[in-house]
């Protein structure tokens, strides 16, 4: 069914700015015309967007889709639901499910089961290591044939340096980006926050930072012998930042991402031993958050990535320290970083448009979104004047557990067109 | 004096106001001198029901929680649950149900994780006290830690208390530092590095050395419990290397003597880690008292406490 | 029947009545108990200062009889009734042996005999006296309990919603015996 979109702002890629204008869809889904004053043409459905923002759609590197195995927290199919719901049109699943996808016959399944069950394209990561165990290489050949975009054990850092190594060079021959989550095992432990104030009021055991930027100089120093290209997920701290831009400076390929809530929160924000707010990387400070913020903005920090976590309220309703890591993003990023950044006039949608779809389609190998004739319509209808209340019956995710619940903020997603 | 609202739970010490606070330890004298009755008991809670539940093994804790309760003519009933038959998560919140369906009006509650009794207490009517919750707090041992204090020290203000041991892993440093500081008395501590959080909170200034300690010429020295098991080899070389530098022995024992300081310890102790036999003996050890205490203080609290399950 | 309530204060025992009443408890105390073993109570707060100063009226006449004192709070049977009070707990003293005296509660005004049924349970967990008896100021009346008074100052009628205010210097800044009433006449 063709649609006309009109008097909406929309992002102008190439002129780098908001226009507004009307946008045509065509029955097939491409963008037919875009202009101003467009006649209504017939048996074309109009939707008024005066006020609103037409934004390409989003795009997630991090998602824990946990379908195969864990389909209690999230099936492949309400992930899509949360993803759509979000404004997010593309996503890279993690390979952290049961089994965890490390060889060509485990990524086709996956690919065929995301075929069938969803509408916005899914695109696969492959384990570096045999069942995430960190011993051995998993299967990289057959998975790169299948065409995951990057290799990862996602969750678990390889303890082993020279086993990273050699993941790293072997990977290199496919061209194959190697993702590392950073922490060091040792210095983690049973720690359930950030080390610090907050972890000796609460009487839990903590988190150093140095465990995360231990393993981020690691990782990359390895990728610096290697020439292999290296994405870190989920920086976390100012010290990481620090390291990351002078790798960059020193021009190592090298990329990470930040989640949303490490940009806006902290560990001061975790009141009452609430669950809802334990991830990982933990919360940090105040310094380290503006840091991260800084280094969006000037690019240091390559993408935001959810890190999207589902884990069910039942499961997250145990006491702190047992309570397992995540929180769920898909349905709260742009919602949240509208409310808490943009809005306050921090940065703008050109950053976000940038960090959240452009780079990190660009890191995977596909090519930007862009709203112009020819182009295929993938864009949602943002009100910035309206608010969301994100109750347990707005989400799509089966695990509506996120520090956000029950706040409203600031701007509405209207719809998602794909 | 009516600024001060009932409250249904204890579960630290941050959440009391000042006036809470020395209403508890005012209620708690009259408690104690029932102890010199025939009779102890007080008909007060006759008909209530008080829910001990220990996840953790605890003699001294929990039987001063039962005896308190028995004195106030309450029916006592006590669960000891074993770490390894808790399914971690699954279990809590059934408990919680069980809990509910057993109307009991107060639930005593130790567990070894932290907040599970802030927790409870959200999903009951019953009045929840925090018996100790992992590392982060243990509400009435530092009530009875300041009775005891303020009666050798009723001019308590501007006093100096210094804490030794595993600050680190102890709910009662924090709890009692927390309490302590609030009205108006000093905290030092004094311990290995390994043991001495960074993100303790600011008024706890570190002493290198029981040197130092004794030049600020403290009034009461409070010791820790060592925990063994888990810290040799991890956070300090050998229980001998930490009792060499940081136990209370003669020497030490002869600068308290000196200088009239009261010795403190939560119970139970560890003889030859953190303080020697002759020790014990020190004339002005407050350990016994601090025991006396505790059951005329959990007195007091379930005194104070108001349980909602009247509200059916 | 008028819908403000008028509230009206009405001194029933000037100063000079209440120290004629106190003699008055004293002489009959002393004539009752002589050569006895005897010991007082007073019932927080103003008890406590009744006792004294009928103790001290007798002390004059060289009878020296031992004055304690009771906290009754943690007795009575309105534990689950009391609201958003919290009350303060005062030190019970009760400085000589209970077992074998003869032992006078002393309250200011009895009135439904709660408190001194509470009073009476409290006594006990002290000991076994060889005989209680209760001596008040002012008995208003409205009994609940079986309880009566072996010795009272004066007799007061009342009807149920009035307040009686026994104000004393010790405790108070002004001494007598008031009757508040806060309906303006019955329905």
């Amino acid at each position: 069914m063709a649609r006309l979109f009109q008097n909406g702002k929309f992002w102008d890629s190439d002129r780098l700015e908001m226009v507004t204008g009307d946008i045509l869809v065509n029955d097939e889904g491409m963008i037919e015309v875009v202009g101003v004053g467009l006649p209504v043409p017939d048996e074309v459905a109009t939707t008024d967007c005066t006020g609103c923002l037409l934004i390409p759609g989003m795009f997630d590197m991090h998602v824990h889709g946990r379908e195969p195995g864990d389909e209690h927290k999230e099936t492949l199919a309400s992930c899509a639901a949360a993803a759509i719901h979000g404004g997010v049109t593309g996503l890279v699943l993690m390979p952290d499910t049961s089994p965890p996808i490390d060889s060509g016959n485990l990524v086709k399944s996956l690919q065929d089961l995301i075929s069938e069950v969803s509408p916005i394209p899914m695109l696969t990561s492959g384990c570096l290591t045999k069942g995430r165990k960190g011993e051995r290489l998993a299967g990289f050949s057959g998975m790169a044939s299948r065409g995951v975009v990057m290799l990862t054990d996602s969750g678990s850092s390889v303890p082993c340096p020279d086993l990273l190594r050699r993941c790293m060079e072997y990977a290199k021959d496919f061209d194959l980006l190697v993702t590392t989550s950073c922490d060091t095992a040792a210095l983690t432990k049973a720690g359930a926050v950030n080390e610090g104030k907050i972890s000796y009021q609460l009487g839990l055991p903590g988190i150093p930072a140095m465990s995360q930027e231990i393993a981020i100089d690691r990782n990359i120093r390895v990728a610096q012998h290697t020439g292999a290209k290296l994405h870190l997920q989920q920086v976390s701290t100012a010290n990481a930042v620090k390291s990351v831009a002078c790798a960059k400076e020193a021009g190592t390929p090298v990329t990470c991402e930040v989640s949303p809530y490490h940009l806006l929160l902290t560990e001061e924000d975790i009141v009452d031993y609430n669950t809802h707010f334990k991830m990982s990387p933990p919360l940090r400070l105040e310094a380290d958050r503006e840091a991260l913020v800084a280094a969006l903005i000037d690019g240091t920090i390559d993408v935001i990535a959810s890190n999207h976590a589902p884990h069910t309220e039942f499961e997250k309703a145990a006491d702190f320290g047992s309570a397992p890591f995540g929180v769920a993003g898909l349905e709260t990023t742009v919602l949240a970083i509208y409310d808490g950044l943009i809005r306050p006039g921090v940065f703008g949608w050109d950053l976000l448009i940038e960090r959240y779809s452009d780079r990190p389609r660009e890191i995977v190998g596909l090519s930007s979104l862009k709203i112009t004739e020819g182009e295929k319509a993938e864009f949602f209808v943002f009100d910035p004047e309206g608010e969301t209340t994100l109750s347990r019956n707005y989400f799509k995710t089966k695990s509506p557990v996120t520090p956000f619940l029950d706040k409203t903020l600031s701007g509405a997603i209207r719809e998602t067109v794909i | 004096m009516s600024e001060l609202k009932p409250r249904k739970d204890l579960l630290d010490i941050e959440s009391l106001s000042l006036d809470e606070i020395e209403y508890v330890l005012e209620n708690a004298v009259p408690f104690k001198q029932l102890f010199q009755r025939s009779v102890k008991k007080v008909p007060t809670l006759r008909g209530k029901t008080v829910l001990n539940l220990f996840y953790e093994p605890s003699t001294r804790t929990s039987s001063s929680f039962e005896v308190a309760a028995n004195r106030m003519s309450a029916d006592v009933t006590n669960f000891t649950i074993s770490a390894s038959s808790v399914v971690k998560g699954e279990s809590l919140l059934d408990t919680i149900e069980t809990l509910q369906a057993m109307r009991s009006d107060y639930i005593v509650i130790r567990h070894q994780a932290a907040g599970v009794p802030g927790i409870v207490a959200k999903h009951t009517r019953a009045s929840v006290l925090n018996a100790g919750d992992g590392y982060h707090a243990h509400p009435t041992q530092a009530l009875l830690d300041a009775m005891t204090f303020r009666e050798v020290y009723p001019d308590f203000q501007g006093r100096k208390v210094v804490i030794v041991g595993d600050v680190l892993h102890s709910r009662v440093a924090r709890s009692t530092s927390t309490l302590f500081h609030k009205l108006g008395i000093e905290v030092g501590v004094l311990g290995p590095g390994s043991l001495i959080p960074e993100g303790r909170h600011e008024f706890m200034q570190r002493f290198a050395s029981w040197d130092e300690v004794f030049d600020w010429k403290p009034d009461a020295v409070y010791l820790l419990r060592v925990q063994m098991e888990r810290q040799e080899g991890q956070f300090f070389p050998s229980v001998a290397e930490y009792h060499k530098m940081y136990g209370m022995h003669s020497t030490r024992v002869q600068r308290m003597r000196e200088l009239g300081c009261y010795l403190m310890h939560p119970g139970p102790v560890n003889r030859g880690v953190e303080i020697t036999d002759e020790a014990m003996g020190y004339e002005k050890s407050l350990i016994s008292t601090q025991v006396e205490n505790g059951i005329a203080v959990r007195m007091a609290v379930l005194h104070w406490l108001k349980p909602e399950t009247q509200l059916d | 029947m008028s819908d403000s309530p008028a509230i009206s204060t009405q001194e029933i025992l000037s100063p000079a009545r209440i120290e004629e009443a106190i003699a008055f408890l004293a002489e009959e105390i002393a004539t009752q108990c002589e050569g006895e073993n005897v010991a007082f109570i007073g019932i927080f707060t103003r008890g406590v200062t009744l006792a004294t100063r009928v103790a001290a009226v007798l002390a004059e006449r060289g009878i020296h009889y031992p004055v304690g004192t009771l906290d009754i709070s943690l007795y009575r049977d309105d534990f689950d009734n009391r609201g958003t009070d919290l009350p303060r707990l005062e030190s019970s003293d009760v400085p000589f042996a209970i077992d074998g005296s003869r032992v006078i509660i002393f309250d200011e005004v009895i009135f439904t005999g709660r408190t001194v049924r509470a009073a009476l349970d409290g006594l006990m967990d002290y000991g076994r006296p060889s005989k209680i008896e209760l001596a008040v100021l002012v008995d208003r009346g409205h009994r609940e309990i079986p309880i009566q008074p072996d010795y009272v100052g004066r007799k007061v009628e009342t009807i149920f919603d009035d307040y009686v205010k026994v104000r004393f210097l010790e405790n108070d800044e002004k001494e007598g015996v008031f009757l508040v009433k806060e309906k303006g006449g019955s329905a």
